[in-house]
């Protein structure tokens, strides 16, 4: 095993202690741990023997894969996970064909009850699994039979939390999450987001690593360190809100003074993730810091609900609710009034007639 | 002498009857105000039609109107659950009963309301507490009002922190389908309540002025003007 292997390796390729240290402190950052965190995590990620982590790939983009890549210079992160633990990946392994299938065996058989299985991508459970076939071997099958042997389970990215967009309607494959394929599944771990965040599948492997256990979750099973609170809440465009700030057009000249983004769709309200902290590669930018509103690709059925992405209110299937949901109620209520003072007028005629009607009876009586 | 002598010595049989207790009353118009107050700031949280110039931190806008809304939330929620409550402990007015046509009378009275308002009947029925007709388009907006707060708890759940007590409501979101899903039944719920809003006032007014029972004023006093005879009251 590469055990201590970990200093030469970033030593060999140009990382120096110091930035490996920055790198333990950012992790303590992330989990909200305080800096002080930062030497345990570096003992921890130095010292400890690695979990082996197997990742698959189902019904995807590879967007998640791409997401931990992220293009330009290999970052720690990059190295703890790639090179120190990750024993099968499709789309990183130099292997290929039965080789491939040959190192997966062996891995899973060697650390049995041990490994961490990576999910990337909802898995199709339709016309028994035909629409993701690898080996021969449905993506249902090989998810039950990973997973299952695994100490725990990280859906990495929404396809794999919670179906994702092949799971949109109509569903054409029956793509599941892995929770719904895998009934049972041991220490499911939903790292959400479309891509889900490589620094928050880094920090929850570094939490492992240093605490020996799982973080809590919310009631998505996402950890709370990274989806704890909303969007909105840590969103830098939040005063905006609040005062009453909104870009109505893009372009317009709220939009250049960066105002909030709520009129244009922003799902940044019903997104729980921690985006606005961490930020994207390597914490360049975001979409709300670069003026586009949140779609709330964190969230379940994001697709079904999130969109459309540039409306406050969503769709219905089959009816376009959410634009005018709010102009025919003022519309129906505008034609009830009218209609109630149609019938008032209907009562009045009725009145008018009943009294006549009595009185002529009167007359006759007399 | 009793009112009921005082009554027969002027030959009538109209009476002053105590219809709506003090909850009823007292919870319908906080439920008035409160969503009159909930109506209009929902509609400028939905649509912020009102947009400020200048620097962030000198304007507070979309913030006061939602502090506003949230305290008109508690009020509204408050006053429901105890409408709700007293439609087990209250008098029989004010019963569950007057609202969900369970026995077959009352099912005869929602019939003859019916009628009497697509004007194919002559006489309207007179009821001490509510005809059943009503009493449905009550038992309805009590559901609805139901769902309005809890869509809005839901949505509250995302504004407060993982650990305020108020993440016992979050189970909810997922029952709505997403956070999304349950601010558009909040929105549509509004426009449901809006309605029956006129539709209430269009027919206590109606009522109170063809029937003569002062059920426009009952809601104040607690006291309408029946006829013994038509209510059924010896």
């Amino acid at each position: 095993m590469r055990v201590h292997g970990l200093r030469e390796e970033l030593e060999h390729q140009g990382i120096s202690r110091r930035d490996f240290l920055a790198f333990c402190a950012s992790m303590a950052a992330v989990l909200g741990l305080p800096a002080s965190a930062g030497p345990a995590i570096a003992a921890a990620v130095e010292n400890e023997q690695k979990p082996i982590l197997i990742w698959l790939e189902f019904q995807d983009c590879a967007g998640n894969t791409e997401s931990l890549l992220r293009a330009g210079h290999p970052t720690v992160a990059d190295l703890i996970l790639d090179s120190i633990s990750l024993s099968y990946h499709e789309t990183l392994m130099a292997a290929a064909g039965s080789q491939a299938e040959q190192a997966l065996t062996q891995a899973v058989r060697d650390n049995a009850g041990k490994y961490i299985a990576l999910i990337e991508g909802s898995i199709p459970s339709d016309a028994d699994g035909a629409y993701c076939m690898i080996g021969g071997k449905s993506a249902l099958q090989i998810a039950r039979e990973i997973c299952g042997g695994a100490a725990a389970t990280i859906a990495v990215g929404t396809c794999a939390s919670f179906g994702g967009i092949p799971a949109a309607r109509p569903n054409p494959t029956g793509a599941l999450s892995v929770a719904d394929a895998v009934p049972g599944v041991k220490n499911l771990i939903n790292m959400s987001a479309c891509p889900a965040n490589a620094e928050n599948i880094t920090a929850l492997i570094v939490y492992y690593l240093t605490l020996k256990r799982w973080p809590p979750l919310d009631q998505y099973r996402r950890p709370l360190f990274a989806y704890g609170k909303s969007i909105h809440d840590n969103c830098e465009r939040r005063a905006h809100f609040d005062a009453g700030q909104y870009v109505d057009a893009w372009g317009d000249e709220a939009h250049r003074h960066g105002h909030c983004l709520y009129k244009m769709g922003c799902k940044g309200p019903a997104t729980s993730q921690n985006c606005p902290v961490v930020r994207w590669n390597e914490g360049t930018n975001w979409p709300i810091g670069c003026g586009h509103p949140c779609i709330g690709c964190a969230e379940p059925n994001f697709w079904d609900t999130m969109t459309p992405f540039y409306q406050r209110l969503p769709n219905v299937a089959g009816f376009d609710v959410g634009s005018w949901v709010d102009p025919v109620g003022l519309g129906l209520t505008g034609l009830v009034a009218a209609a109630a003072v149609a019938h008032g007028v209907g009562e009045i005629v009725r009145h008018r007639i009943g009294s006549k009607a009595s009185s002529e009876d009167g007359s006759e009586a007399e | 002498m009793s009112s009921m002598a005082i009554a027969r010595s002027k030959n009538t049989d109209v009476e002053r009857l105590y219809i709506w207790e003090l909850p009823v009353r007292l919870t319908h118009w906080l439920n008035f105000f409160s969503i009159i107050v909930l109506s209009a700031t929902g509609y400028y949280i939905g649509h912020p039609f009102i947009s400020v110039a200048g620097l962030a931190r000198d304007h507070f806008v979309m913030g006061t109107v939602r502090v506003i809304h949230m305290y008109a939330a508690i009020v509204f929620t408050l006053s429901v659950l105890v409408r709700i409550y007293w439609m087990f402990v209250g008098n029989d007015y004010a019963r569950l009963t007057q609202l969900i046509p369970f026995r077959r009378e009352r099912f005869r009275s929602f019939w003859k309301t019916a009628m009497f308002y697509s004007f194919m009947r002559r006489e309207a029925e007179e009821n001490a507490g509510h005809d059943a007709l009503a009493g449905s388009g009550y038992a309805m907006i009590f559901g609805v009002y139901l769902l309005l707060i809890a869509t809005g708890l839901a949505l509250y759940t995302v504004d407060v922190s993982p650990s305020s007590p108020f993440q016992v409501f979050n189970f909810l979101i997922p029952l709505f389908e997403g956070l999304q899903m349950a601010r558009l039944i909040h929105h549509i719920c509004m426009w449901i309540v809006l309605i029956f809003a006129v539709i209430h006032i269009y027919f206590v007014l109606l009522a109170s002025v063809a029937e003569r029972t002062a059920t426009f004023d009952s809601i104040v006093s607690g006291y309408k003007f029946l006829s013994r005879r038509k209510v059924g009251i010896s």
